[in-house]
């Protein structure tokens, strides 16, 4: 196998991975933190991607710009849809014991009710979002690499980095950890833990709308895209272990990695097939994943 | 018919960095009622869970009646003859009071009538035959901690362990259960019982064992062994023992 | 309600069920009536395990397909008659089903879901991408077809719909007695405190794994019986329909939403959810397509949030109360639970 291939599909695969991993933060850090597992968050991904179309097609916006608006507006539908839809399960589980499925059923409605309100509204066409910056590659050590996929790979670790200087030094931040590490000790210490569950989720869906403007550009978007990178986030996270946001980069690089390189031997279904395979095979061995704690 | 029930050798068990139980080895005699004392972190709900099933020992044996039990699985442990209860009473919700014991009552026989019956009878000795149809998320506390007793006298044990039954009973309910689980022994059924509560170990056992920092400290009657010394300084420690000296 | 009104009610409903085609000629209406019991029938398949161990399955459509594809394929390869095949379609999916769930159903439930996922996309990707196998063909995801080869029954195809309808009634029948046997037989009870309390239940004597896979390699050979006799009514079948997320995630929902755990619960579930996808698919499909299953997500929504026990639960207090009525507030009824607060005897005071 030629070495310049296998090497730029190396290349390939760190910068989708670390993109992937950049998708699956939001993912991870909820499961981290309310212990429900998110069904619908490539639902939401999909929606800021349709959101970066519109706003490039209606206002002529590019979608780097848009993510300065997709950000709030997407903390925003997260943090109403922890308050009005999922609180009043996690409420409720307080009571009574409900059998923790509830929470996977519950985000599996929101799932199935947005990627087909989606596709009523939106139609199945697939659409594109050209974005107004006319540079396509960049020379990277002698390798054309796709731009956009260099700035969407790059702002996943500069958010990552971000999140994580945000979550150990503000307070905010400490109240978050806090209610990850044990729920009930955090309440007792003063912590508004439904409000903490809010921003949370908020601060998920808004890092899954940044990274949505920023694929918008070179992936292809339809009502379906949410599902698959939806599952692609959950093998990257299952990977890298749940709630470590170090752990979601990690886990989308191999993960990337992996099915780049992986690709130039078999083809694209068969390393669908090994990816599938490499989930259930950490979740059977090692459930932690790579880096995570519980 | 052997008077040993129970015979634990020189049972282990490490977690991570933790020996949580060194070199355990004591025996249980036929019929008799043996308390399992120690401070808290003692080891003694390990070896309880090695014993019951839920965890495989490191190193060591443990024989029932004379047959290796060692490392198996909680419900082969039960068809030799080994209940237990836990410390959090957990009875089946969604059943009646009846219904959660004759589940166990079916491990030993498929006759449907016969295990109803078996059920009955012991709601009877619980004092419980008014509360068969209820549901078992409706009891009360000490109800469910009865239930408990009797899913796993359902069973037929020969043994019987019992992990602090009496947490969170009023004085006069840990009484009763002292009461009961002297009519199960008189039953023909030994008892192994982790307790804090003093009262319930001194009216209970003919014997105590105690466990400190994973090893065996002190073996005999109460009456002896809560004024041992080394018993006094593993609970209270060394300043308690020096100033009572 | 006593035992004794509920036969009479059940059996006065079967008869009405038998009867139906005779009232009813429209051959399009016949097909929608058969489409809707298919999906109860899967349903309740589904229910088998999941309902009863409680762990949820969004990947039983593979079992569904397997048998499918087996009673298919040995239709056209072998000219063995579909009864067979799909005996043998369910053999298969039993056997499949234990050999996923041996090492996975100790996986908790959102773990254990995402693994039926997991198991179920591999299998069907595989097929999709799948031309020929050991000189079998399978041709991917362009699917196979059943030809016609004459009317009889050991062919199982026929003039009319009407015999699909009594066949697919009859395995509805079936099902659901399997059921309610099951719920009453030592491995009912087993599941039952497995599912209220696993280590309890290990202490007692259950071994889980034993019992989870009885019901599971039950409920697949079931679900597979229902996918070969989809292959058959259609007499078309590939991965996407048969192995589907879609389908896996239908019959779940089904079971979910009428109530899982019970015998009657997922044919509600089918019986509400069946044709409103039908009617939305066929008179607002062109423009809204996916509204269906909007709606779908809707009820999911609603149903977690409000109907945790499914449709039965409601449904039953309703006729319950009603039932009460009629007989004028008799008291030789079922009781409400005991309030824990009431003083019982028993208890030293």
């Amino acid at each position: 196998m030629d070495t310049y291939v296998l090497t730029y599909a190396a290349f390939n695969g760190l910068m989708v991975g670390a993109m992937l991993g950049g998708i699956a933060l939001g993912l991870s850090l909820i499961f981290g933190v309310l212990r429900i597992v998110n069904f619908a968050h490539g639902s939401f991904l999909m929606l800021a991607m349709y959101f970066a179309f519109w706003m490039q097609k209606l206002g002529g916006i590019d979608p780097y710009l848009s993510v300065l608006i997709a950000a709030p507006l997407m903390f925003v539908l997260g943090y109403f849809v922890q308050c009005f839809v999922i609180g009043p399960l996690i409420r409720r589980e307080r009571a009574l014991v409900v059998e923790p499925i509830s929470a996977l059923l519950l985000t599996a409605g929101v799932y199935i009710l947005i990627d087909n309100l989606a596709l009523m509204a939106f139609g199945p066409n697939v659409r594109s979002t050209p974005s107004l910056v006319q540079v396509t590659s960049l020379m990277v050590a002698g390798f054309p690499l796709n731009t956009f996929r260099v700035v969407a790979a790059i702002a996943a670790l500069a958010m990552a980095a971000g999140v994580s200087l945000w979550l150990a030094r503000t307070d905010m931040g400490r109240a978050i950890r806090a209610t990850a590490q044990n729920r009930d000790a955090a309440a007792m210490s003063g912590v508004d833990v439904p409000f903490v569950y809010n921003v949370t989720f908020g601060l998920g869906c808004a890092m899954v709308g940044v990274m949505g403007c920023l694929i918008a550009p070179f992936i292809p978007i339809t009502p379906q895209v949410g599902l698959s990178f939806g599952i692609k986030s959950f093998i990257v996270v299952v990977l890298g272990g749940i709630g470590s946001i170090a752990g979601s980069l990690v886990g989308g690089i191999v993960i990337g990695l992996f099915e780049s390189v992986a690709s130039q031997f078999v083809a694209t279904p068969t390393a669908s097939i090994f990816s599938l395979g490499l989930f259930i095979l950490i979740l059977l061995v090692r459930p932690q994943g790579l880096m995570g704690r519980k | 018919m052997s008077d040993v029930l129970l015979q634990v050798d020189r049972v282990a068990k490490r977690f991570g960095g933790v020996q949580a139980v060194k070199s355990l080895s004591f025996e249980l005699h036929r019929g008799e009622i043996l308390g399992l004392l120690g401070p808290n972190g003692a080891g003694k709900t390990t070896a309880f869970n090695m014993i019951a099933g839920f965890i495989g020992p490191d190193a060591g044996r443990i024989a029932l009646e004379g047959r290796d039990i060692t490392g198996q699985r909680p419900w082969d442990v039960c068809k030799a003859g080994l209940a237990r209860t836990f410390q959090l009473s957990r009875p089946f919700g969604g059943m009646s009071a009846r219904e959660n014991l004759v589940v166990g009552a079916l491990v030993k026989t498929n006759d449907r009538q016969r295990s109803r019956d078996k059920a009955d009878e012991l709601l009877d000795f619980l004092g419980m035959s008014a509360l068969a149809d209820v549901d078992a998320d409706n009891l009360t506390a000490f109800e469910r901690r009865k239930i408990e007793l009797g899913r796993a006298l359902s069973t037929d044990p020969s043994l019987l362990l019992m992990d602090e039954v009496v947490a969170g009973a009023t004085p006069q309910e840990a009484m009763t259960m002292v009461g009961l689980i002297q009519r199960v022994r008189d039953r023909g059924v030994t008892v192994l019982i982790i307790e804090h509560v003093m009262k319930v170990i001194m009216s209970l056992s003919d014997r105590v064992i105690v466990m400190h920092l994973g090893e065996l400290i002190a073996d005999g009657v109460p009456a002896d062994v809560v004024s041992q010394p080394n018993v006094l300084q593993a609970y209270f420690g060394d300043d308690y023992v020096e100033a009572g000296a | 309600m006593t035992p004794r009104f509920n036969f009479l009610a059940i059996t006065s409903l079967l008869l009405a069920c038998i009867a139906l085609p005779l009232v009813l000629h429209d051959e399009f209406l016949i097909h929608s009536v058969i489409m809707v019991l298919y999906f109860g029938y899967l349903a309740s398949s589904w229910n088998l395990m999941c309902g009863y161990v409680g762990q949820i399955s969004f990947g039983h459509s593979v079992f569904s397909g397997v048998g499918g594809y087996a009673s298919v394929l040995l239709l056209t390869g072998m000219g063995w008659s579909p009864w067979l095949g799909a005996l043998v379609g369910g053999i298969a999916a039993a056997v499949l089903s234990v050999a996923i769930g041996y090492p996975t159903m100790r996986l908790r439930g959102p773990y254990f879901a995402l693994t039926t996922i997991a198991f179920a996309e591999i299998i069907r990707i595989w097929f999709e991408n799948t031309d020929v196998v050991f000189g079998i063909q399978l041709k991917g995801a362009e699917g196979l077809s059943v030809p016609l080869i004459g009317t009889s029954w050991a062919k199982f195809q026929f003039e009319s719909k009407v015999p699909y309808y009594y066949i697919i009634l009859g395995m509805l029948v079936v099902v659901m007695t399997i059921t309610w046997l099951m719920e009453r037989s030592r491995l009912g009870v087993c599941l039952k405190a497995i599912r209220g309390d696993r280590d309890a239940a290990e202490s007692l004597g259950i071994n889980p794994t034993r019992y989870t896979l009885t019901a599971l390699a039950m409920s697949a050979f079931m679900t597979a019986l229902g996918g070969s006799f989809y292959a058959q009514f259609i007499r078309f079948i590939n991965p996407e329909r048969n192995m589907g997320t879609e389908l896996s995630i239908d019959m779940a929902l089904m079971s979910i939403i009428g109530g899982q755990g019970t015998v009657f619960g997922p044919l509600i579930g089918a019986l509400f959810l069946a044709p409103l996808a039908e009617i939305t698919r066929t008179y607002l499909g062109g423009q809204f397509a996916g509204l269906h299953l909007a709606l779908y997500g809707l009820v999911l929504i609603v149903a977690v949030l409000y109907l945790p026990k499914g449709l039965l639960h409601p449904l039953r207090q309703v006729a319950r109360r009603a039932f009460a009525k009629l007989r004028g507030g008799d008291a030789k009824g079922p009781q409400l639970p005991v309030p824990a607060v009431l003083p019982v005897q028993g208890d030293a005071k």
